[in-house]
């Protein structure tokens, strides 16, 4: 992708400023993109994105320049544009390169960009069949497949010269139940770190189309949800995304680095209820959340970021790591080459624990069962997060009486964590797009059911 | 050099048997810097650019993008192009329009932003932080003090020799402020946007990040319950942007906005006019034509109430035999849809603090956050974590937080009792006064 020789040169150019390390992320990426809409192919759009990003570090503080011109002028101009923004440094000088290449062919077995498309649209036209089969209230089927082939090359002066190729699809399927003057949607969008033959056993595009149409059916009869504090009980799979926001983004260098986030200073301290113990892992092998190396290089980990309720660690990029004067975890993500990359979640969880299912509903008394999660966000500065519920049902004296629309929950992440009370076995994890500052990028969330004894829901009820 | 990469491109696509053919082109140039601690922290300067061709065959529509320009793109564009109509199969025969008679003259926007020095940009960012943290010894961190500048331009060229190029430029100040008091904590903001650098006054900026957070400290929730509600300009333009595609008919015919059919009618209180003014003077989307290569011009989507029109491109105004209102949107990594330029409620003659005598006792809601999960464009359902003010006795009160308020978009146009006099465009292109909504649902201690 790049000649070693003309990175060197490139590298050297940006530090002789006095920068006191540089890199080098040049990325060529095919996108594909197909959606089916009332029933047709929509629209198919293919894509290919390419350019190259410099970043220059001058003790804590960073530069970064991206192009699409990824010729040897085009990035001596980006390392020049970056040099010049250096104000001074102890400079640095370039290690050899150890080429490492991340790359694991054996993996993918069909490879997006050798896919015919009219086998890719077979996948939505069934997912659409699947969804209207449901009921006769789905009245209308949004649904996408995508797949991205991903060729990076990352160097630096530390003698990293690593290139990867990650390889990536999805579905989503959105179904919405109508009856003429209210809709209801259900979503569903499962996806992996894979090839197209991910839908041979991994991704089911009618089941995920089933459970969207099913959802949205359910809470196109329900009531609305009462509003209060309360216990709530939020299943796996992607109620995980309650760990996520609420904890998850303030463990980020991102936040902590900068004094930014509620956890900061709290290591080695109980920061959870004993059964809690919270992973970020990037390396289960075909995981939407995995990667081989992470966007700067460095291979990625299982990261313990809470042991039985401890606070055991964060999750580090290069620059934070700099600030935190800790050592990287493997982190470093970034949407695309047009992103200076920060520290982030890969496949997040809380691991499975003791308790049995139908014991914590039962035991809950009148509150919220929380079937399907929506998307939320967090305010790491204050730890203040929110998220919809989008399957909820209503539970009372530990019965399960009906379904409830139109709940979100909302709270402080740590509060969160000292108040889940139960931990189920049954760990899962769902698929996500996280947004922050490096852009938009896959993200596994994950947990067994939880409860949590008390926490404000939002509803009209 | 991007020229001769176009007509090459239009010139391979008619020797490969695409029957009519467009290429859409786009390039940014970007400027952004932050300061922490006196420092600059961040530097990032970038440029992209990448263009789409899209063309039809027998009569069906395909698209392909990239953001190389060689001979290997050329290839990659035209077999994308053919992979794709062959593919594609909506009724509506998408076309490729071959231009208008004439466009309107949009005025001459002046910007100064081009040839101000990195350094005066980098001043910004220090300045505001300083002034912040001036304010009040409690505004311990900013979480940002960014100063962003960015210049780009389109063009469209196609097979029927069309050849239209827009241009813009701006810049925009932001500080994002965090104040602590105890073992709470609380984070405010201030935007400045602008086109020309003097307008941008980093120490005002810097000032209002931290009132607002220093105002936010030591709030609470309010009981659970139902209470009347102001939404103030900047939240409820959020609230807009995200429920603006109701008014899209690209939506309507996928069912997707309850508006479908609902042209003539009465969809909203009175008090509201809802317009969708792509000639706007300075507007930041203004533009003389749309995605289409349609010419753009001013409209009232809902007038006093009535929803006079819905938004269209040419192909959703085919299927439904009227004419385009010029709203078809284009990036080059992304196909034509339907989407509004400057869209805003017209604002009314009363100030905020006029709303708030009228209202005697409520809440004044500043802040709603996770629209993109707790806002169901579909359904027009809403249930978001928000902030704000008690109203009490006409006045505002003590900061609240941690409460949601939770609605329906489409309830929420119809009881609308007064719309105030402050619309404002913060950075973004749809925008709303505050307004008085009535009576809303609650949820807090």
């Amino acid at each position: 992708m790049l000649d070693p020789n003309i990175a060197r040169e490139v590298l050297a150019c940006a530090v002789r400023t006095g920068g006191d390390f540089a890199e080098i992320f040049m990325e060529d990426r095919v996108n594909h993109n197909l959606r089916l809409n009332t029933g047709k192919i929509e629209t198919v759009n293919s894509g290919r994105l390419h350019g190259a990003g410099v970043r220059v570090f001058s003790g804590l503080n960073a530069v970064y320049v991206h192009t699409n011109d990824t010729s040897r002028e085009g990035l001596l101009d980006a390392a020049a544009k970056a040099a010049a923004a250096v104000r001074g440094g102890s400079g640095c000088v370039i290690a050899p390169f150890i080429t490492v290449h991340a790359e694991r062919p054996e993996e993918i077995r069909l490879l997006p960009t050798e896919v015919k498309t009219a086998l890719k649209a077979d996948k939505l036209r069934a997912a659409d069949s699947a969804a209207r089969a449901v009921s006769s209230e789905i009245v209308q089927v949004d649904a996408y497949y995508m797949d991205s082939v991903q060729d990076v090359l990352i160097c630096n002066t530390e003698g990293v010269f690593t290139t990867d190729r990650r390889v990536w699809t999805r579905v989503g399927i959105t179904a919405i139940a109508g009856n003429g003057t209210e809709n209801q949607t259900g979503f569903s969008g499962p996806g992996a770190h894979m090839g197209f033959e991910a839908y041979d056993g991994v991704i089911d595009p009618e089941q995920a189309a089933r459970t969207a149409a099913e959802g949205a059916v359910t809470m196109l009869h329900a009531p609305v949800c009462p509003g209060g504090t309360m216990p709530v009980v939020i299943d796996n799979g992607f109620g995980g995304v309650i760990f996520h926001e609420a904890c998850g983004h303030s463990l980020e260098a991102t936040s902590v680095a900068y004094g930014l986030s509620e956890f900061c200073g709290k290591l080695g301290q109980q920061v959870a209820n004993p059964r809690v113990t919270a992973i970020d892992d990037g390396t289960i092998p075909g995981n939407w959340g995995s990667l081989h190396v992470d966007d700067e290089g460095t291979p990625t980990r299982k990261t313990v970021l809470i042991k039985d309720g401890i606070l055991t660690n964060y999750m580090i990029d290069k620059l934070g790591g700099r600030r935190m004067n800790m050592p990287v975890t493997g982190s470093g993500r970034r949407q695309s080459y047009a992103f200076a990359p920060t520290s982030r979640m890969r496949n997040t969880y809380i691991a499975a624990g003791n308790d049995d299912n139908d014991e914590i509903i039962a035991t809950m008394g009148d509150g919220l069962y929380a079937k399907r999660m929506g998307g939320g966000s967090v305010n790491p500065a204050t730890g203040e997060f929110n998220f919809a519920v989008n399957e909820g049902y209503w539970v009372k004296d530990g019965k399960i009486v009906h379904p409830v629309r139109g709940a979100s929950l909302i709270g402080r992440g740590s509060q969160i964590l000292t108040r889940i009370d139960r931990v189920g076995r049954d760990m899962r994890m769902d698929q996500g797009m996280c947004g922050s500052v490096s852009g938009s990028i896959p993200t596994n969330v994950g947990q067994p059911m939880i409860r949590v004894t008390e926490i404000t829901v939002g509803g009209k009820g | 050099m991007m020229d001769a990469f176009m007509d090459k491109l239009l010139a391979a696509a008619k020797a490969a048997g695409i029957d009519t053919a467009e290429v859409f082109y786009e390039e940014n140039e970007s400027f952004r810097a932050s300061a922490m601690d006196g420092e600059i922290n961040q530097y990032q300067v970038s440029s992209s650019a990448g263009l789409d061709l899209r063309g039809t065959v027998n009569g069906r529509m395909g698209y392909a993008s990239t953001q190389a320009f060689d001979d290997d793109a050329v290839i990659q564009l035209i077999e994308g192009v053919k992979d794709s109509a062959a593919l594609t199969e909506t009724d509506e025969q998408d076309e490729i329009f071959a231009g208008e008679e004439s466009y309107p003259v949009l005025p001459e926007i002046e910007s100064d932003l081009a040839d101000v020095r990195a350094e005066d940009k980098l001043a910004v960012c220090l300045n505001m932080e300083k002034a912040a943290k001036a304010v009040d010894e409690r505004v311990t961190r900013v979480q940002g003090s960014r100063m962003v500048t960015a210049s780009g331009m389109i063009r469209l060229k196609n097979s029927f020799g069309l050849d239209l190029t827009s241009r813009d430029s701006l810049g925009y100040a932001v500080l994002s402020a965090v104040a602590k008091d105890g073992d709470d904590t609380a984070t405010g903001a201030q935007i400045a946007v602008a086109r020309n650098f003097s307008e941008i006054d980093p120490e005002k900026v810097g000032r209002e990040g931290a009132e607002d957070a220093l105002s936010q400290l030591n709030a609470s929730p309010v009981p659970s319950g139902s209470y009347r509600v102001i939404i103030r300009y900047d939240a409820m333009s959020d609230l807009l942007r995200t429920f603006c595609g109701m008014f899209s008919a690209e939506a309507a015919q996928k069912k997707l906005s309850l508006l479908a059919g609902r042209e003539g009618t009465k969809i909203a209180s009175d008090k509201v006019t809802i317009m969708d003014d792509p000639l706007l003077p300075g507007g930041f989307a203004s533009c003389a034509f749309d995605g289409e290569g349609s010419a753009c011009f001013t409209k009232a989507v809902v007038d006093a109430g009535v929803l006079t029109t819905l938004l269209h491109s040419r192909k959703t105004a085919k299927k439904q035999g009227v004419a385009t209102t010029g709203n078809a949107s284009r990036g080059y990594s992304s196909p034509v849809h339907v989407a509004p330029t400057n869209l805003f409620i017209r604002p009314g003659e009363k100030t905020l603090d006029q709303l708030m005598e009228d209202v005697g006792n409520g809440l004044l809601i500043t802040e709603v956050s996770g629209l993109h999960a707790g806002a169901n464009p579909a359904s027009g359902d809403f249930s978001l974590l928000s902030k704000g003010f008690v109203i009490e006795n006409g006045k505002k009160g003590r900061p609240v937080k941690q409460i949601t308020v939770a609605g329906n978009f489409y309830k929420l146009l119809e009881n609308v009792r007064e719309v105030a006099c402050d619309l404002k465009f913060e950075g973004s292109s749809i925008a709303s006064p505050s307004l008085d909504a009535g009576e809303m649902a609650i949820s807090g201690k």
